[in-house]
């Protein structure tokens, strides 16, 4: 068995630290590549032409609309990332407050916040994404908050689980029984240890944010143009003509999801390795 | 072991339901065994409303081209505008160009059998058009004597529909009015119902029938059955009085517009609407796939940007926002060349056709413009939809090399258009399918009821109207219609962009279909055979 | 046990009266609704009226929402908008359908994830554990359109051995053969988008179980790998079924991206063709008719937990 701290056992689990190191080259090669070689995902090249296959100005050829590919794959690697940490800062941020007090004051708190999980888990939502999105348009600011207020309940009932069992525990009791405010017992004792599984979960809901940002694209209300995403890059596939002739069009955001969201399982995996010590992982002898 | 004995319970839970749904169909089912059936495949990418034809909402060419199967239209409206014999067999203007007759076919008949005589078209008309009767879309019989704005029957005036006898039909109008012209206007909007069938039945229920369900008309096809917005089968009618179609059922499916050509390759489809048409950029995939790809006649469609007059108030704007745009260049992308840039929402066919006019870019015209009307740089919103994004994306780039800041909003079409109604969006790009009329465009959109381009004093444009509506002398029109046009070009609520052809991928198992003619909303089912 | 169910039953009620709020505001801030529609053709000027009238939208929303509500109650879902006719009997149409096609694949899921998941835990780097990832990389990581679309070019456009639409061919519907041939192709997109969390739920259950005392304890007593197995799945076939489970919704709701693409008439297409065309009788009706069936499935899952572990019930009272 693995010895040392979850940071310890995190950084020894090769799959996770290359997930890691894979997320992060993405995100530094979308924010800087734009700048550095200046690129214009929003402007047409009139020389090139609608549909211009791959050549030495545009590696990955030209839209419908005559711009560079290239430059919307990365620009949009930008806008997917977004949606999905966003998505998933939201989700998180709404659900682990609900969770915790669910957990925590229980009662009444418990019952309304747990009946509001059951609203939101039993409503088909593709309802409320195409509601909500013809109401408030389809910016990528609202594609995110639409996301990410769409998967709050299943961390808030993670979250309200953990917080049952360690409320229980020893510790808390103790602060409690010595009279400290609740908010503060809340911050100092269990938020810490309720919320750790948490950060296992997280990595895939990034993952699924960013792939139900491609299938809202798909049903027509996706992240607008001018902007690009990886999944309206995708979108061209349903053209016959693009899915069988022009593979340099979609393959590529199609390859950029893929391996985000690998990577991002793989982080999710070692977080979970690192957080549980009891796990086992099979590298044992 | 508990968890055990649970899981099992639960996936028995789990699989019961599921077992017992799926052998359900197969017992369901029709069981005929017919071998030698002639089945046309027909794809359709959006669904219709109701199968009761006065109880559309969107009126949408979806749900026309289903009610010109199931029921019978006065007339065949082709591709070039010309008009040929359906129900009615021949017509004529009467009373000084105020009335058309018309002989209908003695061999008409509904699917139970009933001859179809005038009396049914009078009877239909006069129900629709009774103010209980909760009909949608009657204001195409407002044209009619005796019925107000809205197509609904005043009282205090005879309805202008009459059964001269059996099979004499007459309408009187409230306007001289050419008959072919009112034909290509309204042929689409007027069908017979099995009135015989709605004895007795109050207007204002006339839309809670049963008959509905499984309706009864004169068409070319009967009803079958219907798995509501996904399926609807068809029977050929046999007696039909233009002939028999040459297929046995018709089964139209609706499908993701993307699968509808795949469909057709892997021959899951005989056909698809409208016309079987493809995009310029599909149209090698489907030549390689052994079809022929033809190229349509006439232009079906109609590209126009909606301007909203009230926001961008200043014609000057309105007209820079023209000059900025480079029509050319947008078409190409549009249309991948199949298309021609205009000025004007009239047809190059049409007969008072007032000339192409001013279609090339000018940007510095265009800034000129901008500079004198004082434009401050504000914002517009343009609205357009999610399959005409790239459209906009170009359009917000030309815009922008005038100055003129724009951002896009990608909504659904009905947001769209109840956006622009409401006033919220500046702009938005839009498309019609065009009839050779010099007003099909104009006339229902510079009316007190549906004012969608905001425009402050409606009066010049009504009167411009009115003028045109009365004038039957060919030349005199000409002249009008150049002088409506050029009020138009002035005030530019509208920017007319340019008129698309569309390219049909012609079915290698169905012969005889007119592909021009199915975007005006007709098909010519009794004449496609099934090989 | 009564109390225990009665508690149950009564949680479910403000949940159902959530859904129905929510459902029928949302509907009622979208911005064009079934009155707008018939803009592309030049004027709705004569139908506003008449359908405001003739579907009460003139009447206030709370007044509106009541009747509604009160319908319900008398076990009526409500009539479209469209055509006037009652939302249930185009429901019937539909669920059959949906439920052949989600269902087939999510049961066709669980045959293979279950064994592949166990087999990778079992053997972790083997081949078997290779495939499990490539598994959850292709269901984690194409979108659902991108699968159809793939699966109808390679097996209806090229290799021409599956129809690419329609659950039954045109004129000889019925047959379960016919169906089945049908069903291969969408049955199996579904099949592939919902594996790999199935897989990935398996494998991770196996393996915590398999680092559990009590395995570790049979190792030692010498079990051969096949019994400790069969112990590890067991133990992980809860959590996978619960997860199962939570995707009721889906299963019934249908899959609307693998529905539209293959002309299936299910629920998803249904709900989203009601959307488009501002159809808000259906809309309503069919989140209603989902979120009763998982209320209700919730119901009996916590039910069977219950009755299979007195611990359960005891807590839920006790609290």
């Amino acid at each position: 068995m693995r010895r040392g701290g979850p940071g310890r056992r995190f950084w020894t689990d090769r799959r996770a630290v290359a997930g890691l190191m894979i997320l992060l080259l993405e995100v530094i090669l979308v924010l800087l590549l734009p700048v550095l070689f200046g690129m214009e995902p929003n402007v047409t090249d009139q020389t090139a032409g609608f549909w211009a296959p791959p050549s030495a100005a545009h590696w990955l050829g030209t839209d419908d609309v005559g711009r560079d590919v290239l430059a919307r794959l990365i620009c949009g690697g930008q806008v997917s990332l977004l949606v999905g940490f966003c998505a998933a800062a939201i989700s998180l941020g709404v659900g682990v407050p609900l969770g915790l007090l669910a957990g925590w004051k229980q009662g009444k708190w418990e019952y309304w916040i747990m009946r509001l999980a059951d609203v939101f888990q039993s409503f088909p939502s593709i309802v409320l994404v195409l509601c909500l999105v013809s109401l408030v348009g389809a910016s990528a600011w609202n594609i995110v908050a639409v996301i990410g207020l769409l998967g709050w309940t299943g961390i808030a009932r993670l979250v309200y689980a953990n917080t049952l069992t360690v409320r229980e525990r020893e510790y808390v009791l103790a602060a409690r029984a010595l009279g400290g405010r609740w908010t503060t017992i809340l911050r100092r004792n269990v938020l810490p240890n309720a919320v750790g599984p948490v950060w296992a979960v997280l990595p895939l809901r990034v993952g699924r944010a960013i792939l139900s940002e491609s299938s809202l694209s798909f049903l027509g209300v996706g992240i607008r143009t001018p902007q690009a995403s990886w999944g309206s890059l995708i979108q061209y596939a349903t053209n016959t003509a693009v899915f069988v002739g022009r593979p340099w069009i979609w393959v590529p955001p199609a390859v950029c999801i893929v391996v985000t969201v690998v990577s991002l399982q793989w982080v999710g995996d070692g977080l979970r390795n690192a957080l549980d010590p009891r796990f086992y992982t099979g590298n044992k002898a | 072991m508990k968890k055990q004995s649970a899981a099992l319970l639960l996936m028995l839970a789990l699989a019961l339901p599921l077992g017992g749904c799926a052998s359900q169909p197969a017992e369901e089912g029709p069981k005929e065994e017919v071998t030698a059936e002639r089945v046309v495949q027909y794809g359709l990418s959006n669904p219709w409303d109701s199968l009761m034809p006065y109880n559309s909402p969107s009126g949408s060419n979806y749900s026309r081209i289903i009610y010109d199967k199931i029921y019978d239209r006065l007339a065949y409206v082709h591709a070039d505008g010309t008009v040929t014999a359906r129900a009615a067999q021949s017509w004529e203007s009467v009373e000084d160009g105020c009335g058309i007759v018309f002989h209908l076919n003695p061999d008409c008949a509904f699917h139970d059998g009933t001859p179809v005589t005038a009396e049914h078209w009078v009877e239909t008309i006069a129900l629709l058009t009774d103010e209980n009767c909760p009909a949608l879309g009657r204001s195409a019989f407002s044209v009619l004597t005796g019925t107000d704005e809205n197509g609904v029957a005043t009282g205090t005036e005879e309805l202008g529909v009459k059964a001269v006898d059996e099979h004499t039909l007459q309408f009187t109008f409230k306007t001289p009015t050419i008959p072919e012209e009112f034909l290509l206007d309204k042929n689409r909007e007027y069908y017979v119902l099995p009135t015989h069938l709605l004895e007795g039945v109050d207007p204002a229920e006339l839309m809670e029938q049963d008959l509905w369900a499984a309706p009864v008309g004169s068409g070319p096809c009967e009803f079958v059955s219907e798995v509501t917005g996904n399926s609807l089968t068809l029977k050929a009618n046999e007696d039909y009085q233009l002939g028999a179609p040459g297929f046995d059922t018709l089964v139209i499916t609706v499908m993701d517009k993307s699968s509808l050509l795949t469909a057709l390759i892997a021959g899951d489809l005989d056909y698809y609407a409208f016309g079987g048409s493809v995009s310029a950029d599909n149209a090698p995939t489907a030549t390689e796939a052994g079809f022929t790809v033809s190229k349509s006649e006439a232009p079906n469609t109609f590209y126009e940007l909606m301007l909203n007059c009230q926001t961008l108030s200043d014609a000057r704007i309105r007209r820079a926002v023209e000059y900025a745009l480079d029509k050319e260049l947008l078409c190409e992308q549009s249309t991948g060349g199949y298309g021609e840039v205009t000025s004007t929402s009239i047809l190059p066919t049409c007969e008072s056709y007032p000339g192409p006019g001013e279609t090339t870019r000018n940007v510095e015209l265009s800034m000129d413009l901008l500079e004198e009307a004082g434009y401050d740089g504000e914002t517009y919103t343009l609205a357009c939809t999610s399959n005409r994004s790239g459209l906009a994306a170009l359009m917000q780039q030309q815009l922008a090399e005038a100055g003129i800041q724009t951002t896009i909003e990608t909504v659904d079409s009905a947001t769209l258009f109840s956006g622009m109604s409401d006033g919220l969006y500046d702009m938005a790009i839009a498309s019609h399918t065009p009839s050779a009329l010099p007003l099909w465009f104009v006339e229902s959109r510079f009316s007190a009821e549906n004012n969608i381009f905001h425009v402050d004093d409606l009066s010049p444009y009504l009167t411009g109207i009115d003028a045109i509506r009365t004038e039957t002398d060919q030349e005199a029109r000409k002249a009008l219609v150049a002088q409506l046009d050029g009020l138009l070009a002035e005030e530019r609520p509208f920017i007319p962009l340019w008129f698309g052809t569309a390219l049909h991928v012609e079915s290698n198992t169905v012969t005889g279909i007119d592909y021009d003619a199915s975007s005006f909303s007709n098909e010519n089912v009794w004449e496609w055979e099934k090989q | 046990m009564i109390h225990y169910i009665r508690k149950r039953l009564l949680t479910a009620v403000p949940v159902f009266f959530g859904i129905t709020l929510l459902v029928f505001f949302c509907l009622e801030l979208v911005p064009a609704n079934i009155t707008d529609l018939g803009g592309e053709e030049g004027g709705t000027a004569g139908n506003q009226a008449v359908m405001e009238e003739r579907l009460g939208l003139d009447r206030p929303v709370v007044e509106r929402y009541l009747i509604w509500l009160g319908g319900l109650f008398h076990g009526d879902l409500g009539d479209s908008w469209q055509t006037g006719r009652p939302v249930s009997a185009m429901i019937a149409q539909r669920v059959g359908p949906s439920l052949i096609l989600t269902g087939t694949g999510v049961v066709l899921a669980i045959l293979l994830a279950i064994p592949l998941g166990a087999a990778a835990a079992w053997r972790p780097r083997s081949v078997w554990d290779k495939l499990a990832s490539v598994c959850s990389m292709v269901s984690f990581g194409m979108p659902g359109f991108l699968l159809s679309l793939a699966g109808v070019y390679v097996f209806s456009v090229v290799l021409r051995w599956l129809p690419s639409a329609r659950m039954y061919a045109t004129g000889t519907s019925g047959t379960v053969g016919d169906l089945i041939y049908h069903l291969i192709l969408p049955a199996g997109v579904v099949c592939v988008s919902s594996m790999g969390e199935l897989v990935r739920q398996t494998r991770s259950a196996c393996l915590e179980a398999l680092g559990e005392d009590y395995i570790r304890t049979a190792r030692a007593k010498g079990l051969t790998e096949r019994q400790v197995m069969r112990h590890a799945l067991r133990s992980s076939l809860l959590p996978v079924l619960t997860t199962v489970l939570s995707h009721i919704p889906h299963i019934i709701g249908g899959s609307v991206v693998v529905e539209q693409i293959f002309g299936w008439p299910g629920m998803g297409s249904l709900l989203f063709s009601a959307i488009n065309s501002r159809d808000f009788g259906i809309v309503m009706g069919v989140t209603v008719v989902i979120a009763l069936t998982v209320l209700g499935t919730n119901l009996v899952l916590d039910l069977l937990y219950g009755l299979v572990d007195p611990r359960v019930r005891r807590e839920e009272v006790g609290r």
